[in-house]
């Protein structure tokens, strides 16, 4: 080892590397793996979290589920009839999936803000990884550990009567990560938007519970219904809102693989979260590369 | 690598945020493996400027280099060569020393074997090897310091630079710090840009630039700096009371202070004490020198010590997270 100078007293091991270019695909994979990690670890270890993506679902599909349980079947409005073949617990089961899954989403996107400034991400984006990965780092990093927090509402499934089979647990898990992805995204295009932040209960109640209460997730707009008596049942605007609402076919969809009921052609809603997923992330990157 | 371009090359630099000039025309050079300190009051731009190098905030215009490397056109190339301590600690709390160190190691693109030999290293030049393995939250802030130090050596930087690395450490902590720096630099071919405004740190860096409102005021090493702003005094009590007559009419041009009967103090330069000392140096008793501290080099020049102004958004977030938001840790 040859030392800058003569009168060099201590001894070094510091082995300097040639610095040749190393692959730029491999130095990004390997980048993309550490972001990836690092969500991944910080979300196992944040007992809160865990406590909160656990105690949500069993909440909503005991609690809630079982309270309007005798209220759903066969209800009679008018002329139209109610006749959805699945108790009330079995019917809101796959929206509660979706909405652990977005709650858990939108928590670590929110994260981006504080991280940005502050934290690890200020440390990333002075690296030598490129935006696009240290963006997808992040958002794979979240939407994983979002698709856990839906694999946890899974097991409740015995509860609310729900039979599961491999394929059907395949799917969903498939649904959900491409659900997670989207939500993830989304919620670093709103952190993007946000200079400060008081914490996470303003986008809860302005993002999360909106979209969920929107999404027919508590309700079913009853698909043997023509237009006209749909709206008869239900003010016109709330349909419109729903009929608007992406997660509407999230949730549709889940509720197709885990329940084998669609309100929709079952395709639409794998359509539209993928559709989502893409713009999304790629406002998401034209935002976070300009910033 | 070319030895012979500086280390770090700062040309005509400006940067403005709407109306207020955060950097107006910044230029200096950093020689390798030289300790370069950003000395200035609160406001006057060490951040922006540090933030420019570390390519993560663009210049209006003038040219920063690292290495050679321009930072707007080749900002990896520049980055690659980088190891940044942000003012704000930003180790992830959660997770423990060595898996931060570790995720560094990976978003740097550090080959395994390496990466597991330099952590090992880097721990134990800052002496935190028994705490590899604790979270990062059961570490003092000090210790945090460290660690972060390590870990922007993880990678083959060449150039550290430090935001602010001492600031709010206790004086046995900052004084380890700089330890560790000044041992880094004799083993490891590192230049250090150092901002603070902890006067009595900067006396043993190698330059010092003095800023303020975003414009270089000063640039020189710590010693020329202290005579440029004031003289020395050579201070002494004559030994018989003809030397101190024969000194008094003889200097009577040079006389500074007369203290009672005894001491005589005179202005002096490094010149004068020597040629003083060959005449009369048998002749006084308790002979001193007063330098001009750094202090009043830097007072003189800024004018003033801090600047008082509102908290803008980053603050009012950095203080959400200081209190324990959600989210923050």
């Amino acid at each position: 080892m040859s030392l800058a100078s003569p009168d060099q007293t201590h001894t070094s091991t510091y082995r300097p590397q040639p610095r040749r270019r190393r692959n730029w695909f491999m130095v990004q994979l390997g980048g993309l793996y550490g972001l990836w990690l690092r969500e991944v670890m910080r979300a196992v270890r944040d007992r809160g979290q865990l406590i909160g993506g656990a105690s949500r679902p069993i909440l909503w599909v005991l609690i809630l589920g079982i309270g309007l349980n005798p209220y759903f079947r066969g209800e009679v409005y008018g002329q139209a009839t109610f006749v959805v073949p699945f108790t009330y617990l079995q019917f809101i089961f796959p929206g509660v999936v979706a909405l652990n899954v977005m709650f858990t989403s939108v928590q670590s996107a929110v994260s981006v803000i504080w991280d940005r400034e502050f934290g690890f991400l200020r440390e990333v984006l002075v690296s030598p990884l490129s935006r696009t990965t240290i963006l997808l780092g992040k958002v794979l990093g979240g939407s994983t550990v979002a698709l856990m927090h839906g694999c946890l509402v899974l097991v409740l499934a015995r509860f609310a009567d729900i039979p599961l089979t491999a394929m059907g647990v395949v799917k969903a898990i498939g649904l959900m990560a491409i659900l997670s992805f989207a939500v993830t995204s989304l919620g670093v295009v709103i952190a993007n938007r946000i200079r400060t932040f008081e914490g996470f209960g303003i986008f809860s109640n302005a993002v999360i519970m909106p979209l969920y209460f929107t999404s027919s997730s508590m309700f079913p707009l009853d698909p043997a219904l023509s237009k006209e008596q749909t709206y008869v049942t239900y003010p016109e605007w709330l349909v419109t809102i729903v009929e608007y609402n992406p997660l509407t076919y999230a949730v549709d969809s889940l509720r197709g693989v885990l329940i084998h009921y669609n309100q929709f052609e079952p395709w639409i809603g794998v359509a539209v979260m993928v559709a989502a997923a893409v713009i999304l992330f790629a406002i998401a990157l034209y935002d976070f590369r300009r910033a | 690598m070319n030895e012979t371009v500086p280390a770090l090359r700062i040309q005509n630099l400006s940067k403005r945020y709407g109306r207020t000039v955060a950097l107006d025309g910044v230029s200096f050079d950093v020689p390798r493996n030289q300790t370069f300190a950003l000395l200035g009051p609160n406001g006057a731009g060490k951040t922006t400027l540090m933030h420019i190098l570390c390519t993560i905030l663009k210049p209006d215009s003038g040219v920063a280099e690292i290495a050679g490397f321009d930072v707007v056109k080749d900002p990896l190339e520049a980055r690659d060569r980088l190891g940044i301590v942000f003012q704000e600690p930003s180790l992830d709390d959660r997770l423990t020393v060595r898996e931060n160190l570790n995720i560094h190691g990976l978003v740097y693109g550090v080959p395994q074997s390496l990466r597991r030999e330099r952590i090992a290293e880097m721990l134990e030049l800052v002496e935190l090897t028994d705490w590899a393995d604790k979270p990062a939250r059961s570490l003092s802030s000090g210790m945090k310091r460290r660690v972060e130090i390590a870990r922007a050596l993880i990678h083959d930087s060449e150039i550290m630079l430090l935001d602010e690395p001492t600031v709010g450490l206790d004086a046995q902590s900052r004084q380890r710090i700089w330890e560790y720096v000044r041992r880094l630099q004799k083993e490891r071919q590192l230049t250090v840009l150092v901002t603070t405004h902890y006067i009595e740190e900067v006396e043993t860096c190698d330059q010092v630039c003095i800023i303020d409102n975003g414009a270089v005021l000063a640039i020189d090493s710590p010693g020329a700096l202290r005579h440029r702003q004031g003289e020395q005094l050579l201070k002494f009590v004559p030994r018989t009371e003809a030397d101190r007559i024969e000194i008094l009419n003889r200097f009577s041009d040079r006389l500074a202070l007369l203290q009672g009967t005894t001491e005589i103090a005179l202005k002096a330069d490094d010149d004068f004490i020597e040629s003083f000392l060959d005449q009369f140096g048998n002749r006084v008793r308790s002979l001193s020198t007063e330098v001009p501290s750094l202090e009043t080099a830097f007072l003189s020049l800024t004018g003033r010590k801090l600047r008082d102004r509102d908290a803008d958004a980053r603050e009012v977030t950095l203080a959400f997270g200081k209190r324990g938001g959600e989210h923050t840790r």
